[in-house]
């Protein structure tokens, strides 16, 4: 038996060089590579050759089958090139198909923001239930019985027994600032604590007033607290939260928890007139010895600092949002700006 | 309290700009909020914080600025002799009224105003209305002490009595109006008829007029609680009312009182023709306070010298003794918040500047504090559920009866306040919903009608306060254009997923069983069970509650889950990691016919138990709820993963487990295989 390679070879590439789809590549590839195909049939022709004649045409049958191989891979990759160009281009520009995006509130942004700097400097966040006890949120504050901030004006009591108090309702508490307490009254000394929460006044809610808003309070309690530190401290915060470049000023003001007492003013003015814009962001002091008292601390033993800061104020100046009752509103179109 | 450059002038010298003064009183805590040039004076207003009352008045302000520019504080002294004649006063209620000065000026001439007063009150945005009544106001403001000059001949019996309110009783105040005293008012009577409200306003009755001949001038002491009651309750505040709430220093009565009746002496005539004194100087002895540099050092983290302490005190009128390592200081009687060591060192402080103070980062240390709050479980709740595409609302925790009810929750009970801002907040929420409810109203007016929200807030109860997550959501599954089933409204089991993914990341196993709730559709609700406890409900929003709640929208899913209950298990349970099979998993699908009160969880309850630990997965795909399944029946198709950690298995031993299952499943269920 003998076969005409050089005629195979070129019947074999006209074929292939022909086939314009995927499916006549494969009848080529059955025709001459499948298991009844040429190449096939040569091998099974190869036993009845002499011992001489079978080395050759072996050789001849590989680099035939070799050959068509490399043949049909080209080919095979022509087609899908050919085929690739004529599918329909994707209009990119549509828009993708989103999943639903989730955001939080812009308030717990800010609280978020700015407990993770606290806790970046070693403060850990604590908090305190919302219904509070009279002691916790005045008495144990150092602020008097005949105060104003007590009437029924400035607080909401709840029609609730206080069970520690005899003829004591509960509270909502108007301040965070009776987790200071709960934190002392637990806790020995060093103290870094910030206390976000809910806190409630019964003002006509307006574009300024609400009568639930939120607070950040915080608390740094050991021997020697200064109040360069509590200046030190909160520089590096409003540094950190508002940027390097706010101009900050510390301004005497009155809280009867802390003496002395301040308040801090920021600006983003860089003019050096006295007269320059500044903006109130928080109230802080020294802790009053009268509140270590309260919570059983030895007279003298520990100083502290303390600071407390109006969440929806933060929130007002940083996006300049006009109108509180947009925090609780929860228009869509609001949520999602932030 | 508004205060002017040349009036202060008066008592104290001032040599650095206008501007510079109003900076510097800014910091040291009169923060000047407002400032006007009239003329040739500069006119200012300063919030005086309530700790202050003191600088109520231009001498309190002028001590400031004497303090802060080391300068010396020049007062006025009055020098009038005062006859042993005495006036008719009663003082029927001690407690409210601890001093009454009244003093007789016979002959005076009331008059337009000489110049210079009304240059000094109308500075201030006081109207001159004649010399006696301007004097008193001068007077006001110059010591701080609210004065009342009444026609003495007005005066039934020519007697002041100082008295409660009696019901019905009223009185036409000097603004015209007619106001009702009542016994929680205290008021000034002759012996017929009230003639002022103490503390806040004179009466038209005996107001003083051009044809006034004698006058009777008040100067007195009232309770601070009492005229704040009396001005909240007639809504009425006055130039007067606003110091007494404050507190003023009660030496002032007569100093105040004699200065205006030298004035009125100098400018309208007249003879002072009796006097009395009702009350007493308070002489309480006022303590000592011992101060040392080193106290000083320590709670400023300044060094400050001793002498420097020494003469701002000085110039704040404390008296100061020791010099060096130890000061004892006696605070004036006007400053009654001067009565610790640090209230000494904020004076110290601010009268130096907070600025000028030096500043330090603290060393803070390891601290003691073991925290108690839920803020590391709420931020990885928080995380999950942003993550799962909700956005996070905060609502009102407030709410009222009404809404309860058309909520479908009028079972629950709120905590009552007591002073209500508004009826709709008469209660502290025992559910979530009614405030959910407002934010969905609120959307859907607005034709926003696809969102996905959850709030991390508190529920109310007398027992306490829990927090609880709340989700709320409509409009399409997806907003999908290339796959228009994936459009269909959200439904129950969109957010029995979101639950599913929840509880599945915090890894907490949670049940769920079929719930009645009446703020939920009948049979589209399901109770959430977490380690068998029921800790909330999910489902579709009852049309009722919508329709109640006036919200024009066809669905809507709501859930709320007891974090209280939740929180003490997220991270309890020990996580081991488990080594991932080698081996191949064979999956078997199963489709059953069953009858429609049978539920999946009753389908595969325990076939885990029957599989020898080889079957590892069950995969839900499809309800069937269509004709071609005989009546009262349903269609469930899921796989069944089988794989073993140690091996492959093989066809034989897969089919003969699942063979166990399958019957199991249908003895039962009374299933039938489709």
């Amino acid at each position: 038996m003998s076969w005409d390679f050089e005629q195979l070879q070129q019947q074999a590439r006209d074929e292939i060089l022909k086939a314009g789809d995927p499916q006549e590549l494969e009848n080529c590839r059955i025709k001459y590579l499948g298991r009844k195909g040429v190449v096939q049939e040569i091998y099974a022709g190869l036993a009845q050759l002499s011992k001489e004649e079978k080395p050759r045409v072996g050789k001849d049958a590989n680099d035939l089958k070799n050959f068509i191989g490399g043949l049909l891979d080209e080919q095979g990759e022509k087609i899908r090139e050919g085929q690739e160009k004529k599918k329909p281009r994707l209009d990119v520009t549509l828009p993708g198909v989103q999943p639903p995006l989730g955001r939080r509130h812009v308030l717990t942004q800010i609280i978020e923001e700015v407990c993770e700097i606290f806790k970046g400097l070693g403060f850990v966040v604590e908090e305190g239930p919302e219904v509070e006890t009279e002691f916790n949120n005045f008495t144990a504050l150092n602020i008097p019985v005949d105060h104003p901030s007590r009437d029924a004006f400035d607080t909401f009591y709840l029609n609730l027994a206080d069970p520690g108090q005899k003829d004591r309702n509960l509270l909502l508490r108007s301040q965070t600032s009776p987790v200071q307490i709960r934190v002392m009254k637990k806790n020995k000394p060093p103290l870094a604590v910030v206390a976000p929460g809910k806190v409630y006044r019964p003002d006509a809610v307006d574009a300024t007033h609400s009568f639930m808003f939120h607070q950040i309070e915080g608390l740094l309690v050991d021997k020697k607290v200064t109040f360069a530190e509590l200046k030190g401290l909160l520089t590096e915060f409003c540094h950190r939260f508002f940027g390097k470049d706010v101009k900050m000023r510390f301004r005497p003001h009155f809280f009867p928890f802390t003496e002395p007492s301040a308040e801090v003013d920021i600006s983003w003015d860089s003019s050096k007139k006295s007269s320059k814009k500044w903006l109130e962001i928080m109230g802080c002091g020294m802790v009053h010895p009268k509140v270590f008292e309260s919570c059983g601390y030895k007279k003298g033993e520990y100083t502290g600092l303390a600071f407390g800061m109006g969440v929806e104020r933060m929130a007002m100046l940083r996006y300049g949002i006009n109108d509180i009752r947009a925090f609780y509103e929860n228009d869509l179109r609001f949520l999602n700006q932030f | 309290m508004k205060a002017s450059i040349n009036w202060l002038k008066d008592y104290v010298a001032i040599d650095i700009p206008a501007d510079k003064l109003i900076h510097r009183l800014t910091m040291a805590g009169l923060e000047v909020e407002h400032v006007e040039k009239k003329g040739g004076d500069t006119v200012f207003e300063m919030e005086i914080t309530p700790n202050r009352p003191d600088c109520l008045s231009m001498i309190g302000i002028a001590r400031e600025v004497s303090a802060i520019l080391n300068k010396p504080l020049k007062k006025p002294a009055a020098k009038v002799s005062l006859p042993r004649t005495k006036t008719q006063i009663t003082v029927k209620d001690k407690k409210a009224c601890s001093r009454y000065i009244g003093i007789v000026v016979e002959g005076v001439k009331v008059g337009v105003s000489p110049k210079w007063l009304k240059t000094r009150i109308e500075a201030l945005g006081l109207r001159s209305i004649n010399n006696v009544v301007d004097i008193t106001n001068f007077c006001l403001m110059e010591w701080g002490q609210p004065l009342h000059a009444f026609d003495y001949d007005k005066l039934g019996g020519n007697k002041i009595i100082v008295r409660r309110g009696a019901k019905g009783e009223t009185l036409t105040t000097l603004d015209g109006e007619k106001r009702e005293t009542g016994p929680d008012v205290l008021v000034i009577a002759d012996n017929a008829k009230p003639v002022a409200l103490a503390g806040v306003m004179g009466g038209e009755n005996t107001e003083v007029t051009p044809s006034t001949k004698n006058i009777f001038l008040e100067s007195a002491s009232f309770d601070p609680v009492l005229i704040r009651r009396t001005v909240r309750a007639l809504g009425l505040a006055s130039d007067s009312s606003y110091r007494f709430e404050r507190g003023i220093d009660s030496r002032l009565v007569k100093e105040g009182a004699l200065r205006a009746v030298s004035l009125i002496l100098q400018e309208a005539g007249g003879k002072i023709t009796a006097y009395h004194d009702t009350g007493s100087v308070r002489t309480a002895a006022v303590g000592k306070i011992a101060i040392t540099p080193d106290q000083i050092r320590d709670l400023l983290g300044a060094d400050i010298p001793a002498s420097r302490c020494k003469n701002i005190l000085k110039k704040l009128e404390c008296s100061v003794t020791g010099s060096g390592q130890s000061l004892k200081v006696a605070a004036p009687v006007f400053r009654n918040d001067l009565k610790e060591p640090v209230d000494l060192i904020e004076e110290i402080a601010r009268v130096i500047g907070y600025d000028n103070l030096p500043s330090a980062i603290p060393q803070i240390k390891a601290v003691n504090v073991a925290p108690e709050s839920r803020w590391d479980q709420r931020t990885a709740i928080r995380g999950i559920m942003t993550g799962l595409g909700l956005n996070e609302i905060i609502t009102y925790t407030m709410t009222s009866g009404e809404a309860l009810a058309r909520a479908g929750e009028a079972g629950v009970k709120g905590i009552e306040v007591v002073n209500p801002i508004s009826q709709d907040h008469r209660l502290m929420r025992p559910s979530t919903l009614p405030n959910i409810l407002d934010v969905v109203l609120t959307n859907i007016n607005r034709g926003q009608k696809d969102f996905r929200f959850f709030e991390l807030g508190k529920v109310f109860f007398p027992g306490g306060e829990r927090e609880t997550l709340s989700v709320v959501m409509t409009g399409p599954r997806a907003n999908d254009w290339l796959n228009k089933e994936n459009r269909q409204p959200v439904n129950f089991y969109d957010l029995k997923g979101i639950f599913d993914a929840l509880f599945q990341r915090l890894g907490i196993p949670a049940d769920y069983n079929a719930a009645d709730d009446g703020a939920f559709e009948s049979g589209r609700a399901a109770r959430i069970l977490v380690k068998g406890k029921p800790a909330g409900t999910l489902g579709a929003v009852c049309p009722n509650v919508l329709k109640n709640c006036s919200i024009k929208h066809d669905h809507l899913l709501y859930a709320r889950l007891d974090l209280e209950t939740v929180y003490p298990l997220i991270g309890a349970a020990h996580r081991r990691y488990r080594r991932i099979s080698d081996y191949p998993p064979v999956t078997r699908d199963v489709s059953l016919a069953v009858d429609k009160d049978i539920s999946f969880a009753d389908m595969t309850a325990g076939i885990r138990e029957k599989s020898a630990g080889l079957l590892k997965d069950i995969v839900f795909i499809e309800e069937y709820l269509g004709e071609k399944i005989a009546g009262g029946r349903r269609g469930l198709v899921f796989s069944l993963v089988y794989q073993s950690d140690k091996r492959t298995l093989t066809e034989d031993e897969v089919q003969k487990i699942h063979d166990t299952i399958l019957e199991d499943i249908i003895y039962r269920t009374k299933a039938v295989v489709r």
